[in-house]
């Protein structure tokens, strides 16, 4: 049950011709795949491209009447190796994950699924997380595309391209027998716009129509088949993929007036640079320039042909490639050189090297190509006007706003299940630490920022433990690794528990396990949550929603783990003395501490509706919530220093004599109970209240008030009386 | 206010759960009805786990359209070409400013004034509130248009998220060329929370409209403090002797010392509020300037707080007044008239149980590892239910030790402490005033319970007795206090002190 539910939007995917399909861009390729025929799908989670697995995950039973077939795989790996069932057959397949991350992970089967080729069109749908707003280390999806000979389409970020280019994709793929990556950009997959839908194909072969089992022995990879594949790249593949760009003019070239001068841009960039140009008085509203433009929606190969008649009778081409190296750059240059025409490319030397080509980095490099490549084009806005408007704040009011504006890192959730275990480790820390810690890919990750600031390393998803591996010997204390239950069945049982016990790793290991890929939205893994009573809620759903869970214990167990316990979050206590045990027993071996509570998000969304039928069907229900007590509260934060839990915050003091604002639970509040759970673990202060409020009271709900209201009243009102004796 | 490329730009800037997302489909949803083609972007934060998320969208009129032709729209927002900015709350719009989305010639900007404190604010150890009329008053002068006010007080009272006022903030702002009703239809169409909905969406209209645009204007200075403060009459016999005493003392001061002495008496009992008074008279000399005057004041108000050290009889008074339970109502937003169950979460230690006992018996057991181990076994963590009548009960017998606080090891020991402050300020406050009231102001630092109220105090003694070498300086002492707060570990405070 992921974040965000498509249930409503995938009704859209069955739109057949004619129809206008209105929505985002992750949708209309879901949409692409099914009028190209796709016969299955898959992949892995992340961002930009979650969605997209959210999507299909929702637009199940729609792809099951067409008989594609769809599994949510569980690494990048599993989606990658995939896409062998279009190596032997016409079968068409598309599986999509986040990039580059996510092709590291999947590079084994890639470099072999590109070196055996394929029959059927295989497309790797890439989520390019980056730019502003990325999630993880920067790096481009085009080396890989080089190394492996897989094609690299880079659509122009409208929904008719981004549909047509899926199709033709497919059509490329096979034209030439190879895979082929389809790169979206985290803009371009949330973009909204429409197009005309044609009708969904149902896949030549499923389960409906088997295919005829057959072995082609040059297709696989041992020799001395390899090495015939390596030169089939070149003398076969390259070829027939630069003719069908050509014969179905993938790439696109608009003219301009200004033929002495041209530009050459990736087809994702199109948009920002036709608004540099509109700003330029260049372009009009439709992307009419002055300025010719080759825009490459096919970003690798580069067609030769293409660019030399381009550039050919030009006197200089600016050449806008994202991110570094440039290779796209250099790959021109050397087309040009080897066709002896001498148009002088400008691109990294005017462009910035590093980062996104956001609207004002592209105006900028366009504006300076403008200027000095062709000084008689009247421009709207010089380079000075243009850089002015980088930062149209005087000295002052900069200092003023870096000042006034406070940071907002990312954070854990309201009720958090991972919060009190980072609150755990936290206090743990100050008896037996200063501690290093191997964090991992998920939200955890979030606990090296403020306020809990622990872990010192992050090296990929599921490989906090294999990264401790050489540094446990040279620590103070025994190593700890934090992995989430998401890491854990990606990579970190295999190459982390396994190897751990194989190498008798005498670590910790906290495996944080929410039921959930939370950080990617909340989509199902193997293993889940039972829920439990331990939150303050009366309302819980009894059973799970699953029964096929696997189980993280089992397979720890499974790997030789001898030393695992399993505890709840929320109970911090329990979870401290866990973790000192864990820290000093003499045990010999890898210690695993499997750190249980449903994502809070998820539970919020299984429950807010259970109770809100309750409460509307007159059922006594009770919902918990906390405050804090404003008139014991002294204004010290200790409670948001160990929490960061985002409806924990803070008001102004109502106590006129005290200066500094105390804490506030606002409304937001789930009743987690954490807050309570650290003001006794970490003997914080008495402001802390549990209020259960309650729903459709019972008689005995009443009775017990009315005589507590009465006794307690009677007491408060002599209270009451003597204060005003004893007042000023 | 269209542009080259003939699109309405528009930037928005929502925290995660404020309905950024429905907000920007609405907007989408307006276009369409009237004509227009909106293309719409976001950089998602997802749920609460990433900060603010972005959503940009143009806007483009159908009519404009040539035959076949799609205008190309751009999916980045770019410095000097938005022409509506909105920011769900007042430092996202600042941080808008900061980035350049917002620029005098084009854009009109959007933004509620109220807060959403970040982590940095609210993990500060004292106050770590940035200043908003800071960043109105910049955000002012960036914008062609500011329309602002508190449109989540407004979202409240509608009992509806802030994007419905946000989007008839836009509406009435008459930044964009669609009519009123198709805003409404829009709302309505969505079948959620329809009424609510519209009415914040009809307020947050007639605010933006109404007012017009409200270029920002900086609230006056704050008068004195004394301002506006009127001494109320007495309203017992004892009150009026304290009433009587206090009139000696200048007026800016008369604030701070009459709440110091409301506080006093329903902490203890008049005989304490007198005590107070006597301990700054002595600091009173005759004829004080206004400099002097903020000294007496300033230590009047921290000495109030610090005689009213929060031991367990002032927890339990606390948790025992009359006026709690509609206090505890309001704030968990309770409906009148619905029960509840309140449980308080106690964990004494032995330190504060000792602090209850008279001062040679609490310093033996204190000393006394068999009777630390006794008392250990009670100063487990506590879930006690005030609304029971035994909890009741308990807690009114402890606030009850009051009587005898003054015979109390934690008495004897806060008011050792509280003399050697007020010895520090005295014997400095004839010769360096500026000093007199650092070491005033460093009562700010007394606060908290149990480590927290241990490392405070640590920390003032070490102050204390950094001044009494003679050697310190005003401005030494004052960064000594930032040092303090800077963080709980004490390690600032360290560096500074070795420094």
């Amino acid at each position: 049950m992921a974040e965000r539910s498509f249930a409503q939007e995938v009704l859209k995917l069955r739109a057949g011709d004619g129809d206008v399909f209105r929505g985002e861009g992750i949708l209309a390729i879901t949409k692409a795949l099914l009028q190209s025929g796709v016969s299955y799908v898959g992949g892995y989670q992340g961002s930009p491209i979650s969605h997209l697995m959210d999507v299909l995950n929702d637009a199940r039973e729609i792809l099951a009447e067409l008989g594609v077939h769809f599994e949510a795989n569980g690494s990048e790996a599993t989606a990658a190796a995939m896409l062998s069932a279009s190596v032997n057959y016409p079968l068409r397949g598309a599986v999509t994950w986040k990039s580059t991350v996510g092709t590291n992970v999947a590079s084994d089967a890639l470099s072999n699924l590109a070196s055996s080729g394929v029959t059927g069109g295989a497309m790797v749908i890439v989520g390019e997380d980056y730019g502003e707003g990325s999630s993880i280390m920067q790096e481009r999806t085009y080396a890989f595309a080089m190394k492996a000979q897989m094609w690299l389409l880079d659509p122009r970020p409208n929904l008719p391209s981004i549909v047509d280019m899926v199709e033709k994709g497919f059509g490329l793929s096979e034209a030439s027998n190879t895979p082929i990556f389809y790169m979206m950009r985290i803009r371009g997959c949330h973009v909204t716009g429409e197009f005309v839908a044609r009708d969904n194909v149902a896949p030549g072969f499923s389960n409906r129509n088997p295919v005829q089992p057959r072995r082609e022995p040059e297709k696989i990879i041992l020799p001395p088949h390899v090495y015939a594949q390596e030169r089939e790249k070149i003398s076969q593949r390259l070829p027939a993929a630069l003719a069908y760009i050509k014969e179905h003019k993938l790439n696109e070239v608009f003219p301009g007036r200004h033929q002495q001068i041209g530009i050459i841009v990736q087809g994702g960039v199109y948009n920002t640079v036709i608004r540099a140009l509109q700003r330029q008085g260049l372009a009009d509203p439709f992307g009419n320039t002055e300025i010719p433009l080759y825009v490459m929606n096919v970003a690798y190969p580069l067609v030769p042909d293409e660019l030399v008649e381009f550039c050919r009778d030009r006197e200089q081409v600016l050449v806008l490639e994202e991110g570094q190296p440039e290779y796209v750059e250099q790959g021109i240059h050397t087309v040009l050189r080897r066709a002896n025409v001498d148009t002088r490319v400008r691109g990294k030397d005017i462009m910035p090297q590093a980062g996104e080509y956001t609207g004002q980095v592209t105006l900028e490099g366009i504006t300076r190509f403008l200027e000095q490549a062709a000084p008689a084009v009247p421009l709207a806005l010089s380079s000075v006007d243009v850089e002015a408007l980088r930062n149209p704040l005087s000295e002052d009011d900069q200092q003023a706003l870096l000042v006034n504006v406070p940071p907002r890192p990312s954070g854990l959730c309201t009720g958090c299940p991972e919060r009190p275990l980072f609150s755990a480790i936290k206090q743990v820390q100050k008896e037996l630490g200063p501690f290093h810690i191997s964090s991992d890919i998920g939200c955890h990750s979030f606990a090296t920022l403020a306020p809990f600031n622990l872990g010192n390393t992050i090296m990929g998803y599921g490989l906090s433990l294999a990264s401790s591996s050489g540094i446990r010997h040279s620590l103070p204390h025994k190593s700890i690794s934090i992995m989430g239950d998401g890491g854990f069945w990606h990579n970190g049982l295999t190459s982390g528990v396994s190897s751990a016990v194989f190498n008798k790793h005498d670590g910790v290991l906290v495996i944080v396990d929410n039921g959930y890929s939370a950080a990617t939205g909340g989509q199902d893994i193997p293993s889940m949550v039972e829920p439990n009573q331990i939150i303050a809620t009366t309302l819980d759903a009894a059973s799970a929603s699953r029964t096929d869970a696997q189980s993280i214990e089992a397979a720890c167990r499974g790997a030789g783990v001898k030393w695992l316990r399993t505890v709840s979050t929320y109970s911090i206590d329990a979870m401290m003395d866990t973790l000192r045990e864990a820290l000093t027993t003499s045990a010999p071996g890898l210690k695993v501490i499997v750190a249980e509570g449903e994502c809070m998000l998820n539970r919020q969304r299984r429950i807010k509706p259970l109770m809100k039928q309750a409460i509307n069907s007159g059922k006594r229900t009770v919902r918990a919530r906390f405050m804090v007590d404003s008139d014991t509260c002294t204004g010290d934060h200790a409670c948001i220093r160990i929490s960061g839990c985002p409806s924990l915050t803070i008001k102004p003091n109502p106590d006129p004599l005290r200066r500094d604002p105390v804490s506030y639970v606002d409304n937001s509040c789930v009743g987690c109970g954490v807050c309570g759970s650290n003001a006794h673990a970490a003997i914080l202060c008495p402001s802390f209240s549990r209020v259960d409020l309650i729903y459709n009271p019972g008689r005995v709900d009443r009775i017990a008030a009315r005589v507590r209201g009465a006794v307690i009243g009677w007491l408060q009102a002599r209270t009451a009386r003597r204060q005003q004796e004893t007042a000023l | 206010m269209t542009n080259t490329s003939g699109t309405i730009n528009m930037i928005l800037a929502a925290l995660g759960g404020e309905g950024g997302g429905v907000l920007t489909n609405w907007v989408i949803d307006v276009a369409d009805r009237e004509g227009w083609l909106c293309q719409s972007t976001s950089l998602a934060g997802v749920a609460q786990r990433t900060g603010a998320t972005i959503y940009y969208l143009e806007l483009f009129p159908r009519d404009r359209l040539q035959g076949g032709a799609m205008p190309v729209m751009s999916l980045f927002p770019a410095q000097g070409d938005i022409d509506i900015a909105i920011a769900s709350e007042i430092a996202e719009a600042g941080r808008m400013v900061q980035r350049g989305f917002v620029t005098p010639e084009r854009t009109t900007l959007i933004a509620s004034d109220h807060r959403v404190y970040g982590i940095t604010e609210k993990e500060h150890l004292a106050d770590g509130i940035v200043d908003a009329t800071v960043l109105q008053s910049v955000a002012g002068q960036y914008a062609r248009n500011y329309i602002h006010y508190d449109m989540l007080a407004l979202a409240n009272e509608h009992g509806t998220v802030i994007s419905s006022v946000l989007l008839g903030a836009l509406a009435g702002a008459g930044v964009l060329p669609f009519a009123k009703d198709s805003y409404r239809a829009v709302i309505s169409a969505t079948g959620k929370a329809v009424a609510s909905n519209l009415a914040a969406f009809e307020a947050g209209y007639e605010r933006a409209s109404s007012d017009g645009v409200e270029q920002f204007q900086p609230p006056p200075a704050p008068e004195a403090d004394t301002a506006g403060f009127r001494l109320p009459a007495a309203t017992t016999a004892e009150g009026q002797t304290l009433l009587q005493r206090l009139q000696g003392f200048p007026e800016s001061c008369h604030e701070i010392l009459y709440l110091g002495l409301q506080k006093l008496v329903d902490y203890q009992d008049y005989a304490y509020a007198h005590q107070y008074l006597d301990e700054l008279e002595s600091l009173l000399a005759p004829g004080a300037g206004s400099d002097e005057q903020t000294l007496v004041r300033e230590c009047g108000r921290y000495l109030a707080l610090w005689m009213c050290y929060e031991d367990i009889p002032r927890v339990a008074q606390l948790k025992t007044r009359p006026d709690r339970v509609e206090k505890i109502r309001s704030e968990v937003r309770a409906e009148p008239g619905q029960l509840f169950a309140v449980t308080e979460f106690f964990r004494p230690r032995v330190e504060e149980m000792c602090a209850l006992l008279p001062v040679r018996l609490g310093r033996w057991v204190q000393a006394s590892p068999a009777c630390r181990r006794f008392l250990g076994w009670f100063t487990g963590g506590k879930r006690l239910r005030t609304n029971t009548v035994t909890v009741f009960l308990l807690l009114r017998g402890l606030a009850g030790l009051r009587r005898w606080r003054r015979w109390t090891l934690g008495y004897s020991h806060e008011h050792a402490l509280i003399q050697s402050w007020l010895q520090a300020v005295r014997s400095t406050a004839g010769s360096d005033q500026a000093l007199a009231l650092e070491l005033v102001e460093c009562g700010r630092l007394v606060k908290g319970y149990g480590d927290t109220r241990a490392r405070t105090t640590a920390q003032m003694q070490a102050i204390l007795a950094h001044a009494a070498t003679g050697s310190a300086s005003a401005a030494g002492i004052a960064a000594l206090r930032e040092a303090a707060l800077a963080d709980d570990e004490g390690r600032a405070f360290a560096q500074a002190m070795a420094a």
